[in-house]
């Protein structure tokens, strides 16, 4: 990646390792994977949510936290495995259900961040390894990646 | 977390990749839920086990495990799944459906977890008073905890998992005797007339705890099948893992309670909850057993249905385990006169209803009732054991 002067920096907890940058998409709600994300579309189906209709894929997914069934984990490894996985997982609140599914999907995340500092199509750069959240650049075009 | 040097091998992958991810998985997990270490279950039970409710993507992982070479480390339990062979045929499933689930349970019996597939697999094999579970459903876990004495927290479907296979779990919650302490006071000012009464009481507990653990400090003693659902509907109603009521058995006499919060509870309050939670139609199909029909109620069951016919244009169905049903064949055979269904290793909750195109269950479980709704999309009416026995049959 070439080094590029973030505008904001977010300090949180690395969960998974690994980096990646993308756009964001960022919901102030709750996410269930189970039933609330189609695992073969990688389209958010939960009726009424913020990401309604939109596509989580190649994203750097921000959000409070998940909900619902614990199954819901296994949802995140079949979009890995269609290649429909965000690239990144950015959460206010480690709870168990995404943390698994991050885990198991090794897609990297990091906690503890407030998603309110950030908006759908920022340019991110998330380092799992050491809990870091770079916006690169707001709003804007979305980029090649 | 601190890990042992055997831990630290299988998190370095030496004991296989099946073993390094559950590891891991509960290593991130100690991590955030702040536990130090991890500690030996004699236990697991797993969820995730129906293709209604898991979908695709648990075939895919559990497929994806098993290549791995994962197997379980400790007795192993599973959940109910989408159907028995009777409930196959009256939903008439399509191929595609059985195979799906078909693969899930080819997949956990690989990994050597037991097929029970019931949520009371505590009736075949009772854990010891304070041995440490990892224990999903989580009505089971409430049972565990409050009735049994074991100790273990509300696993989800991939950490009970998990700790199957590395027989152990990290040390948090309700391992540590500090966390299994009453946290909230509750009183009614009525004695529950029957076990709807009851239960959904426990549904309205649920919901006012807000996660802390209940006493009720003034409830009659109750029988072992009304502790069951009364678990079961603390647990649907709002995440209770635990409770206590003046007979529980963990030291629970013990403990000064006088400082706690108090929340009473009335008679109209439950009467709103059951009223909330239930239609008054009449229903297409009657059913029992959610959680698993104990011998208790299979006998009382029996008792209710002698001499009785079930109504031609009505299906009543009665879930419990497989195991149970084996233990006395002649229960089954007085319930079974009647033209009433006993069905094991499912139920209803985790079946696929709609198929049968009805739109209104009976049943005398407020978990039931809050979930069928939405998973099957019918609508419940709530009556208890002897009123659900009359709505199945012609007086």
């Amino acid at each position: 990646m070439a080094p590029e002067e973030p505008i904001l920096v977010l300090r949180g907890r690395g969960i998974v390792e690994g980096r990646c940058r993308g756009e964001a998409l960022v919901s102030s709600m709750p996410l269930s994977f189970l039933g609330g994300v189609d695992p073969r579309t990688g389209v958010v189906v939960e009726r009424g949510h913020d990401l309604e209709g939109l596509s989580i894929s190649g994203r750097i997914l921000c959000f409070p936290h998940g909900k619902g069934s614990t199954v819901g984990s296994y949802v995140l490894l079949a979009l890995k495995k269609r290649g429909l996985a965000p690239a990144g997982i950015v959460n206010e609140l480690p709870d168990p259900i995404v943390v698994v599914g991050a885990v198991i999907a090794n897609i990297p995340m990091v906690v503890g961040i407030d998603v309110g500092e950030i908006e759908t199509g920022d340019l991110l750069e998330l380092d799992g390894g050491a809990g870091i959240v770079r916006v690169l650049r707001r709003g804007g075009p979305r980029p090649c990646i | 977390m601190y890990l042992t040097r055997d831990e630290e091998r299988i998190l370095d992958g030496e004991a296989g990749p099946g073993a390094q991810l559950a590891i891991r998985i509960l290593v991130k997990l100690g991590d955030i839920l702040g536990a130090e270490r991890l500690i030996p279950v004699a236990s697991a039970h797993v969820s995730g086990v129906s293709y209604k409710t898991a979908g695709d993507a648990a075939v895919e992982f559990l497929r994806e495990l098993r290549e791995m070479g994962a197997e379980a480390a400790v007795p192993a339990t599973t959940n109910p799944c989408g159907f028995d062979e009777r409930l196959r045929d009256i939903l008439r499933l399509p191929g595609e459906v059985v195979r799906a689930q078909e693969e899930i349970l080819s997949s956990y019996e690989a990994m050597r977890l037991r097929k029970t597939l019931t949520c009371v697999p505590y009736y075949e094999t009772r854990p010891e008073s304070s041995s440490h579970l990892a224990w999903a459903e989580s009505s089971a876990v409430a049972y565990a905890n409050s009735v049994i004495g074991a100790c273990t927290n509300r696993e989800g479907a991939p950490s009970a998992l998990a700790a199957a296979i590395i027989g152990k779990t990290p040390d948090y919650g309700l391992h540590r005797p500090e966390n299994r302490r009453p946290e909230l006071r509750i009183r009614v000012d009525f004695e529950p007339e029957d076990e709807l009464w009851l239960w959904a009481l426990g549904f309205l507990i649920g919901e006012l705890s807000k996660g802390a653990i209940p006493f009720l400090e003034n409830i009659r003693a109750l029988s072992d099948w009304e502790l069951k659902g009364l678990g079961a509907s603390m647990a649907s109603g709002g995440m209770v893992a635990m409770f206590y009521t003046p007979d529980s058995p963990p030291g629970a006499a013990h403990v000064n309670t006088g400082d706690l919060e108090l929340v009473e509870i009335g008679e109209e309050d439950v009467r709103d909850t059951i009223e909330r939670l239930s239609s008054s139609d009449e229903p297409d199909l009657v059913f029992v057993g959610c959680p698993h029909c104990s011998i208790e109620e299979l006998e009382l069951l029996a008792a209710l249905l002698r001499g009785r016919e079930v109504r031609e244009d009505r299906l009543f169905l009665i879930c419990t385990s497989r195991y149970l049903r084996g233990v006395r064949p002649s229960l089954i055979e007085a319930i079974e006169a009647s033209g009433a269904l006993v069905i094991v290793d499912t139920c209803l909750v985790v079946s696929w209803v709609e198929r049968l195109g009805i739109d209104v269950v009976a049943t005398n479980s407020p978990k039931a009732a809050y979930y069928l709704p939405g998973l099957s999309g019918v609508r419940v009416r709530l009556a208890n054991l002897r009123e659900c026995v009359e709505l199945a049959c012609p007086p």
